[in-house]
């Protein structure tokens, strides 16, 4: 903790102290007869309107991975890593497309996950357990690399301790994230959901005056998109290629417009199918507010390609650029870049801001995880009459696992393979795209045939984005990979071989006469508003299923 | 933010409301249907279709173009779906929380075939 500045470090300990007062105060914040229920403790009541869920939605999407991943991909690789800004558009018309169906049905059931929706439709727990078991797998690495996130800002900081231990050093991180674990296990969904107020105030002020405040540091927009064009197309020493594209090319060696549309088509598809984002969309009260939220939330993509830009900042301010190079890590990219542009007492502010950015999600996460292992594996396969009492306090502590799993996953693995855990988590959880979406608007896939494409699907895509070198690695390099001479997103391959399988292996299903599984949904039931299911009730999911 | 209830996508007369809840929307309103899943795809279609915009040229102030598409797309995409949504509404005329009105009305976009 040698040099560490005092101003920055004051101001991120009392903002993060603010937070977490929120955090424990949010227990009573529209407080319920019985919080020990999961409706209370997982999905706040589902009772948030337009504003609030504007709030939650957006501090829920848009994670510590936008703020330092991004940034670092468009600093190392240039324009491919605008894919993210392609994607947090298309995102929205997307989900504007099954959300509000998504919505209804989980409302009218009382479904809290998306595992319990499947296990409702096609009357199997082995299609639901699939679903949770994928769920459970994407959200851990996507957890971890929050808190790499919140690493990369605290080692700019200069406060991880001086000592070699591993555990030593980190024990700044371990302390923020005992204090979140803490208030998560006591509030619920109500502490993420208050505390993104904050972060997404502190965001909005941090990233409109940086995006005006920094160009004119460094000599205006026309220096900085200059040179990080030069910078783009000058050689790369140990790859003997261009250091990366500053407008996606479709030259046919090293086209990246094909790898930049699949990249952005498959993490679109992926986002509102994740069990995050359905936790903060179930949580909203009408499914009008579900609607709207979709045409509100595209202004946090401004944001989003704002922060983006970040990266040619950095790689257009000389000692921030070294910097980087020094410590041999294009996530400190931002970091270093506030601190280098900003009055300590500012740098502060951005530091908090995403550090907070972080937590928010962090927590979602994990109750979005804990109430997957609670609903659809504790209560479907070890205790079917577990009391409403009982799936809460599962759900608390299974919230402390999941925590604790992600900090042993940022701790002990090397930084570089929680990204691409978290790449391979978009791919993985693609592969419920088929029975989750199609699900919504037709019975007409087979359960086994799910359950096969699926499985196909996670192999071809594990295997896949296993064997994608580099000149620099030799596994897990990228998250495209070469097909038939096209650079493609491995999620999206995967994606088409399981349909594929889905749709070949429900004809053959039916032809033979494999028995369907009961759906107990009504087709009316899809466009069901708040007015037609009035109050949650603590009832059974899939008391119809069987298999 | 305009509140939704006030846009000229107030309910027609009672009787084609009934009218409109018992046939399938999509139906019932052809035009506003396909403008829907026109305007849906889209702003689907305009990010996804990279050749459109991945040009350095023309330069809009000091940003290359394939940014500033980017950039302006956002709001575009924001307005596009705010007009689909209040278009919807016109689907099926009932006020989002008003009382009573049992019964659903789809939307061609996410409330067409089962």
């Amino acid at each position: 903790m040698s040099n560490v500045n005092a101003v920055v470090f004051t101001i991120v300990v009392i903002l993060f102290v603010f937070v977490a007062v929120i955090g424990f105060a949010a227990s009573r914040w529209r407080r319920a007869d019985d919080m020990l229920h999961l409706n209370e403790w997982g999905l706040a009541g589902r009772g948030f309107g337009t504003f609030i869920g504007w709030f939650l939605l957006g501090g829920d999407l848009y994670t510590a991975y936008t703020f330092i991943a991004v940034p670092a991909l468009v600093f190392a690789s240039g324009s491919i890593g605008f894919f993210a800004v392609s994607y947090t558009i298309m995102v929205f018309p997307i989900a504007f497309i099954f959300l509000p169906r998504l919505w209804s049905i989980c409302r009218v059931h009382n479904y809290v996950t998306p595992a319990d929706f499947i296990r409702g439709r096609y009357g199997s727990r082995g299609l639901s357990l699939a679903t949770a078991f994928t769920g459970i797998l994407s959200l851990m690495p996507y957890i971890a690399l929050q808190l790499v996130g919140i690493q990369a800002v605290l080692t700019v900081m200069g406060v991880e301790a001086d000592s070699t231990n591993k555990y030593v050093q980190d024990i700044p991180l371990f302390v923020a994230f005992v204090v979140l674990a803490i208030y998560t296990y006591v509030s619920g969904l109500r502490a993420p959901a208050a505390i993104s107020f904050v972060k997404d105030t502190l965001i909005y002020v941090f990233v409109i005056v940086a995006v005006f405040y920094i160009p004119t540091r460094l000599g205006g927009w026309s220096h900085i998109f200059g040179t990080a064009q030069t910078h783009m197309a000058a050689i790369n020493p140990v790859t003997k290629k261009p250091n990366g594209t500053f407008i996606p090319t479709s030259k046919s060696i090293g086209s990246t417009q094909l790898d930049f549309a699949t990249l952005a088509l498959g993490s679109a598809l992926a986002l509102f199918i994740y069990p995050h984002t359905i936790t903060g969309a179930l949580a909203t009260k009408r499914r009008d507010v579900v609607k709207r939220n979709m045409a509100l939330l595209p202004a946090y993509s401004v944001l989003l390609a704002c922060i983006a830009l970040f990266g040619y900042m950095a790689l257009t301010d000389k000692t921030t650029a070294a910097e980087v190079k020094k410590a041999g890590n294009t996530q400190l990219a931002v970091p270093y870049l506030l601190q280098h542009m900003f009055p300590s007492w500012f740098t502060g502010i951005a530091f908090a801001a995403i550090i907070i950015g972080a937590l928010v999600p962090a927590a979602i996460m994990a109750i979005a995880a804990a109430n997957l292992f609670t609903r659809n594996i504790f209560k479907d396969f070890f205790k079917p009459d577990a009391s409403p009492r009982l799936e809460t306090r599962v759900s608390q502590w299974a919230s402390l696992v999941v925590k604790f799993g992600a900090l042993a996953f940022a701790v002990w693995l090397p930084h570089t393979f929680a990204i691409n855990l978290q790449l391979l988590g978009g791919v993985w959880i693609l592969q419920i795209f088929p029975m989750l979406v199609a699900g919504l608007f037709t019975r007409w896939f087979h359960r086994w045939a799910l359950v096969i494409g699926w499985a196909a699907g996670m192999i071809y895509g594990t295997i896949a984005a296993y064997n994608v070198h580099s000149p620099t690695s030799s596994h897990w390099a990228s998250s495209s990979d070469i097909v038939f001479g096209h650079t493609v997103y491995i999620g999206l391959t995967a994606l088409v071989i399981n349909v594929v399988l889905s749709v070949v292996l429900t004809v053959v299903f039916k032809a033979v006469k494999a028995p369907e599984g009961a759906d107990e949904t009504l087709p009316h039931q899809y466009t069901a508003d708040a007015v037609d299911a009035p109050a949650p009730e603590p009832a059974g999911v899939g008391a119809a299923a069987s298999d | 933010m305009t509140e939704p209830a006030a846009t000229p996508s107030a309910p027609g007369d009672p009787q084609r409301a009934v009218a409109t809840r018992r046939t399938n929307p999509v139906a019932a309103h052809p035009i506003t249907s396909l403008a829907i899943g026109v305007l849906v795809t889209a702003a689907i279609l305009g990010t996804l279709i990279v050749p459109i915009y991945a040009r350095e040229t023309p330069y809009v102030g000091d940003f290359p173009f394939f940014y500033f598409y980017l950039l302006i797309y956002m709001p575009a995409t924001a307005l596009v779906l705010w007009i689909a949504m209040l278009l919807q509404r016109r689907l099926a005329p009932r006020q989002p929380a008003g009382p009573g009105t049992a019964g659903t009305a789809g939307d061609p976009v996410s409330g067409g075939v089962r």
